[in-house]
């Protein structure tokens, strides 16, 4: 596994360095391009290093989000507070989010920006009445405002929160739970030992509930990595997170078999999330599980419980990825789609079970082609010449 | 760049204090004798202060800062009691009413005694109770199952706005003992770590065991450890 740092010495650090610049002015020049290439933006923000810098995200974040800059939601209103039932709940959680801001920051300015985050949260729910608050959004909404401000976090904010975060704000957490329900079968799918382990440990799905609720803004203190996912997460599809934690599992594989197998131990272990981690592999990888099993192969496992079957093609998850639709909607859209065919589209995949190592073999040549760029394209033509460009070699 | 040791971070240090030495050691290099384990849940309202109270039994103090629970934490402390080694567990849970309903289910599977918190200058957290104790008892396939209440934070003495006797009538209309406390107070040293360690010592015995909180003034009765009293609890 290699992990990517800052290369060692002078000649590599101009490499680093020349690619960077040339990455930066990619991304210029897809901004600029009329329309803007949001197909490439996305692939800039997956493919290695994301969007590099701040001053890139608040342009680009804007446009993966296909949320206009020029008209903003208006300020909030004075007695904004006063009318909201989730006051008490958001400053509770506000007040106790201090590790979420960089920590030289002098003490005023904190809380100024504290109160602005209380702002985002109500006005965004106050104008959105479907949606619901959870402990974590504000670890969510921190992270957009620290990079983008007040103003532009909330519209930014609002257009995740009725898409990719919608099935986190329903009133329940039943949709929260059927989507935690992938994270087994995309583990099984890759490591079975590692899956049969964690079953008969009973250890849930509760430990990576923070990860995916938070986008794992919640978990990581490096705030460089959290942007880094970020860029990541906005440019794919609404369940790429849960892939990206069972990337994590997965990585830890011996880790979690060395682990006495209970409950308390397994929990324990994978909560406690290193902060070390490779993650420009571990965005491949996940790009690549997303390729190799996407949703609707996984659906069905992890539907079980519910007796809720969906199906579609790949090329289908490919489609969604740009759409950007609620993860759990998705599948029952899907359902009912899949009722309306005729013939039941054709996997480009093989099996489940049964051909584990053929995909391994494949993953490993993914990754070194970086196709966590596949994951977000329009269609299959689309990416076949292109994608090599993304990446750095 | 952050600096990761400056910042505090509740979940970051779970301590297992081992009763041979070698402290500070970590889940997974606890020596393989096994011990017995007492599985225990933390449950109520949210910012009662759940996480400050596990993690001052499980570290030995008062969190510098702590961040709403998402989902299920878990902190572990070793002790020995009456010469045996034994593990307890506590699983800190989320306070906000929408993780309970699906999320924590789970982890109510062969807990050993339940810990109900509420903040003593909070009303509507001690009001909010019996909706906690309901819904423990849907998850809990036994009444055996030993269940304190915990007030939290009485270092505010100005700010109580849950006066003992009242608390008092509605543990014993439970059949709870009751204990108030703070996470916080560093006067209190013993108190928090009692509350626990009397769990312990009910657990271990299988026996009843009698607690109780003089009305007034318990910080002072408790670190001397528990006497036993009335109520019991089974
Ligand atoms: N004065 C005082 N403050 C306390 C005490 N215990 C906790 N707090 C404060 O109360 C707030 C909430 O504490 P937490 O432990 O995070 O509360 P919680 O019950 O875990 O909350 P959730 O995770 O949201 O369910 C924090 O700001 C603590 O500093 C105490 O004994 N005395
Ligand atoms: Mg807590």
């Amino acid at each position: 596994m290699s992990v990517r740092r800052p290369p060692p010495n002078g000649i590599a650090r101009q490499d680093y360095d020349s690619k960077k610049k040339r990455k930066v002015a990619e991304i210029y020049q897809a901004l600029s391009s009329s329309p803007i290439d949001v197909a490439a933006l996305r692939r800039m923000a997956i493919s290695e290093g994301g969007l590099l810098t701040d001053e890139i995200r608040r342009k680009v974040w804007p446009k993966l989000l296909n949320v206009s800059t020029d008209d903003l939601p208006p300020p909030p209103e004075p007695d904004l507070r006063e009318r909201s039932t989730d006051y008490q709940q958001v400053l509770l959680d506000v007040r106790r989010s201090l590790r979420r801001f960089p920590p030289g920051m002098p003490d005023e300015q904190r809380e100024g920006l504290q109160e602005e985050l209380i702002d985002i949260i109500l006005q965004v729910l106050e104008r959105n009445p479907q949606l619901h608050y959870y402990q974590g959004y504000h670890d969510i909404v921190v992270t957009f405002l620290l990079v983008v401000g007040e103003r532009l976090a909330t519209a930014l904010v609002e257009k995740l929160s009725t898409h990719h975060l919608r099935d986190f704000m329903d009133p329940t957490m039943d949709n929260t739970k059927h989507i935690l329900n992938y994270l087994m079968p995309i583990i099984d799918q890759v490591n079975p030992e590692v899956h049969d382990f964690m079953q008969s440990a009973e250890v849930g799905t509760i430990f990576a509930l923070s990860w995916l609720i938070t986008w794992f803004g919640h978990v990581l203190s490096d705030f460089r990595h959290v942007v880094r996912l970020y860029d990541f997460f906005l440019a794919c599809h609404p369940l790429m997170p849960i892939y990206f934690a069972a990337v994590i599992v997965l990585y830890r594989e011996q880790e979690v078999l060395d682990c006495e197998c209970d409950m308390a131990s397994v929990h324990h272990l994978l909560s406690q999330i290193p902060q070390d981690l490779p993650y420009e592999t571990l965005i491949s990888r996940a790009g690549d599980l997303f390729v190799q099993f996407p949703p609707s192969e996984l659906a069905r496992e992890a539907a079980q419980q519910q007796a809720e079957r969906t199906a579609a093609s790949t090329f289908k998850d490919f489609e969604l990825a740009s759409a950007q639709q609620r993860p759990d909607a998705v599948l029952r859209q899907r359902f009912k789609e899949r009722l309306r065919l005729e013939e039941p589209t054709k996997s480009v995949l093989t099996k489940p079970r049964t051909n584990r190592f053929v995909k391994l073999a494949v993953m490993g040549l993914t990754v070194a082609l970086g196709a966590a760029a596949l994951a977000v394209v329009k269609s299959a033509l689309e990416w076949a010449p292109k994608f090599e460009l993304q990446i750095f070699p | 760049m952050m600096a990761a040791a400056a910042v505090e971070l509740e979940s970051s240090l779970e301590l297992s204090f081992s009763g041979g030495g070698g402290g500070g050691a970590g889940l997974g290099s606890l020596p393989p004798a096994r011990s017995r384990i007492f599985k225990i849940i933390v449950i109520g309202d949210s910012n009662v202060g759940k996480t400050c109270l596990t993690y001052r039994f499980c570290a030995g103090r008062f969190p510098q800062r702590t961040e709403a629970t998402i989902g299920v934490d878990f902190r572990e402390r070793a002790v020995t009691i009456d010469g045996e080694r034994i593990k307890i567990q506590l699983w800190d849970t989320a306070g906000q009413e929408r993780f309970r309903k699906s999320m924590v289910q789970h982890y109510y599977r062969n807990v050993h005694a339940v810990v109900f918190v509420y903040d003593m200058t909070n009303v509507a957290s001690f009001h909010n109770l019996p909706s906690w104790i309901e819904e423990c008892k849907q998850h809990l396939l036994t009444n055996e199952i030993p269940r304190i209440l915990v007030g939290n934070k009485c270092d505010l003495r100005n700010a109580i706005q849950v006066p003992t006797d009242l608390a008092q009538k509605f543990a014993d209309t439970y059949s709870m003992p009751l204990f108030e406390t703070s996470a916080k107070n560093p006067n209190d040293n013993d108190q928090v770590e009692a509350i626990f360690m009397t769990l312990a010592h009910k657990l271990k015995s299988h026996k009843p065991l009698m607690l109780s909180q003089p009305p007034d003034n318990s910080e002072i009765q408790l670190t001397h450890g528990p006497k036993p009293a009335l109520p019991c609890w089974c």
